[in-house]
């Protein structure tokens, strides 16, 4: 996020985009519902009608993978009523003539033919947010899990940059983290194509830099991504270390991904539990959970915060950090003979130009949001405030392209996936808890009344959900919350893997893969057939 | 952070036996392992078990807001399914309990030996957005230096 959570009380108008926040960052959404309460104008646009959607001023019914549109229409409408802020246009960014030029065909009548919603509401839209001198941003995956995920992200900043909504409080580019240190995950290096602190990989400087660090001399060139690593499985990757990745269920194109990890020669696996993954593995190592553990995790508005040991591990389960240690050190590797977390975070700082000015215990306060650039510095919870890292910010010149897989007549119906607030991910976790297992027992495919009867669905009754890769079979909820040709299910039960389905393409800059957009069929399931499968 | 709290005799009720009135509760101040958001809370502890979440009002984050996982969805850390001894797939194809010793060698071997048969680019990792930073800075650094490579991922794109 540019700007810290504390932000999000203090927008006059509020831009949802591809957010479940009420469901899937529930109390980040308290602090949207404060400026609600204070009198902020609230536009959300998502195919489903959401909870967030019912407490919009203004709610855009996007077609699912249509988002590059509504948003050039939008920026079209703010060009058009005159609602740019020209002198940031001129002080802080580069590109605007041509943007002009680009969008002069972008009418919301265009954006209307391909977004499905209606000009009128995304000129209301466009001036609403054109018009604030506070209005925030809010996005997650429903604008990243897309083969146009960078397009739309460039989209929004177009708008964001031609009103100068960024760099202040209550206004920025808030995109959502959905793990608890998937932020800090990136942050540490864990990344093909960056070191510790975003430093890439391809530079000469950062290879010198980490050699003297490491003692060997790494690849200038980046690595793969995850995804590239699981199609190239059995081919050109042989061995794969997973450390707490349920990849079986979460990942697109179920049926490929298994395949990729049975045909390694050697396969670890690092968790808590036996996984659908983890079944898999050669070998299985027991890592300690998050109750039992002392490190650090980096939350969506870039705030460093002290994890802390509560608790015993159960038998012999061990920190991941240990047993990465103990596997270096058996390989022969040197400098992995750490005795504690400590000692491994303040070299992660050291090396981190982002982390450089804390460590273990200046970090013991949770009041950091990196960048912290040299020691004393008070941290950077708003990004962007003076100048962009890169100097201006550049319009960029998108242009809609239609999802990987078109709904047709073999697969007329949209599914869009998700998550649900009484469950996280896959469930190895909240699947464990009872409590949360009572109030969500199983998955159900949200399904539009009409499309229950178009295609002889019963409400509560089973169906049949196949897409080009897979079939799952699936309750049925007759359910206003999915437009007419949309359906909705989330990919939280390995018994209903909705990932089966999904898998159809990816970005092709970031890897990410298009779960929101999956053309499917839809078919009863007779359901005496069922009592005699059981 | 980690404080003993002694219950408050006057404040304890005769439902609580007296032994129970001197029982030490821990608290722990620490950070939700769900969501992105970062919700501080203190978890309660007793006999090393988690009995009770409280949200943290002080917590930047949350400012003494929880969602229902945060509140209520910890006992997934104490339950019966959790992994307590390293698993080895024997030449049976079933996994095996093995001593940590054995699964680390097996692990390593396993890796040196893809290694040296198809190089340096067939291995692979892929880092955790659950685990702390720490683990993460492990798996990459893991990667670089055993094979020099950027073979290295997160659970980001998927």
């Amino acid at each position: 996020m540019s700007n810290p959570l504390a932000d999000m009380e203090k927008p006059d108008v509020i831009f949802c985009i591809g957010t479940n926040m009420t469901e899937a960052h529930p109390v980040a959404a308290t602090r949207l519902k404060k400026a609600l309460a204070r009198g902020a104008k609230l536009i959300v646009a998502d195919p489903r009608r959401i909870r967030l959607a019912e407490m919009a001023d203004l709610y855009l019914p996007i077609r699912v993978g249509s988002d590059t549109a509504l948003l050039l229409g939008m920026a079209h409408v703010i060009v058009r009523e005159d609602l740019i802020d020209r002198e940031f246009i001129a002080t802080r960014t580069e590109g605007y003539e041509r943007l002009v030029d680009h969008l002069q065909e972008k009418t919301p009548e265009w954006a209307e033919s391909i977004s499905g919603v209606p000009a009128a509401a995304i000129e209301k839209a466009a001036i609403l947010y054109g018009s604030s001198d506070k209005a925030a941003i809010y996005y997650t995956l429903g604008i990243t899990e897309h083969i146009c995920g960078v397009e739309n992200v460039q989209s929004l900043c177009n708008l964001a940059l031609l009103s100068g909504n960024i760099g202040r409080e209550g206004t920025g580019i808030n995109p959502m983290r959905g793990q608890n240190n998937i932020q800090g995950a990136g942050d540490s290096g864990a990344l093909p194509n960056n070191y510790v602190g975003f430093q890439p990989v391809t530079e000469p400087a950062n290879q010198a830099k980490f050699e003297r660090a490491y003692g060997r001399k790494i690849d200038l060139e980046k690595g793969i991504t995850k995804v590239t690593a699981l199609e190239q499985c059995g081919d050109t990757i042989h061995a794969m270390l997973i450390d707490g990745e349920n990849t079986v269920v979460s990942d697109p194109d179920q049926e490929h991904c298994i395949h990729a990890l049975k045909s390694l020669e050697h396969f670890v696996v690092i968790d808590i539990f036996l996984t659908e993954t983890a079944e898999l593995a050669d070998v299985v190592l027991p890592a300690t959970s998050w109750a039992e553990t002392d490190g650090h995790f980096t939350n969506t508005e870039r705030r460093i915060q002290r994890v802390r040991k509560a608790v015993e591990p159960p038998g012999e389960a061990k920190p991941d950090w240990w047993i990465i240690g103990q596997l270096a050190q058996r390989m022969g590797m040197a400098g992995f003979d750490y005795d504690s977390p400590v000692p491994i975070f303040n070299e992660l700082c050291e090396l981190s130009p982002i982390y450089y000015g804390i460590d273990w215990e200046l970090a013991d306060s949770g009041q950091y949001h990196w960048p912290i650039p040299y020691r004393g510095h008070p941290g950077t919870p708003r990004l962007h405030e003076n100048e962009f890292i890169n100097g201006r910010g550049k319009f960029s010149f998108t242009e809609y392209r239609d999802p990987a897989e078109t709904i047709d007549d073999e697969y007329p119906l949209w599914l869009t996936t998700g998550r649900r607030l009484e469950s996280y991910h896959t469930r190895t976790q909240t699947g464990r808890s009872a409590g949360l297992n009572e109030l969500l027992p199983e998955e159900m495919l949200e399904v539009h009344p009409a499309d229950v009867a178009r295609f002889g669905l019963r409400d509560g009754g089973w169906a049949k959900v196949s897409s080009r890769r897979g079939a799952v079979e699936v309750r049925v909820k007759a359910t206003r919350r999915s437009p007419q040709g949309t359906v909705f299910a989330s990919f939280a039960f390995a018994n209903v893997p909705i990932n089966a389905l999904t898998g159809s393409g990816y970005d092709p800059i970031t890897h990410t893969a298009e779960l929101k957009v999956c053309p499917v069929q839809v078919e009863p399931v007779v359901e005496e057939a069922l009592v005699a499968a059981d | 952070m980690t404080k003993d709290i002694l219950m408050n005799k006057t404040a304890s009720s005769s439902a609580f036996s007296e032994q129970r009135r001197i029982q030490h509760f821990k608290t722990t101040r620490t950070i939700c392992g769900y969501c992105g958001v970062g919700c501080a809370l203190d978890l309660v502890t007793r006999d090393n078990r988690i009995i009770a979440v409280h949200p943290a009002f002080d917590g930047p984050a949350n400012e003494g807001a929880l969602c229902v996982k945060g509140q209520f969805a910890y006992d997934y850390v104490h339950h019966a399914d959790r992994l307590t001894y390293p698993l080895v797939r024997g030449a049976d194809g079933q996994l095996r309990r093995a001593t940590w010793d054995a699964a680390l060698e097996r692990a390593a071997q396993g890796f040196l030996d893809v290694m040296q048969k198809h190089g340096r680019h067939a291995a692979y990792g892929v880092a955790s957005g659950r685990t702390p930073s720490e683990a993460n800075y492990m798996m990459q650094k893991f990667i670089r230096v055993g094979f020099g490579t950027n073979y290295i991922d997160n659970c980001s794109r998927a």
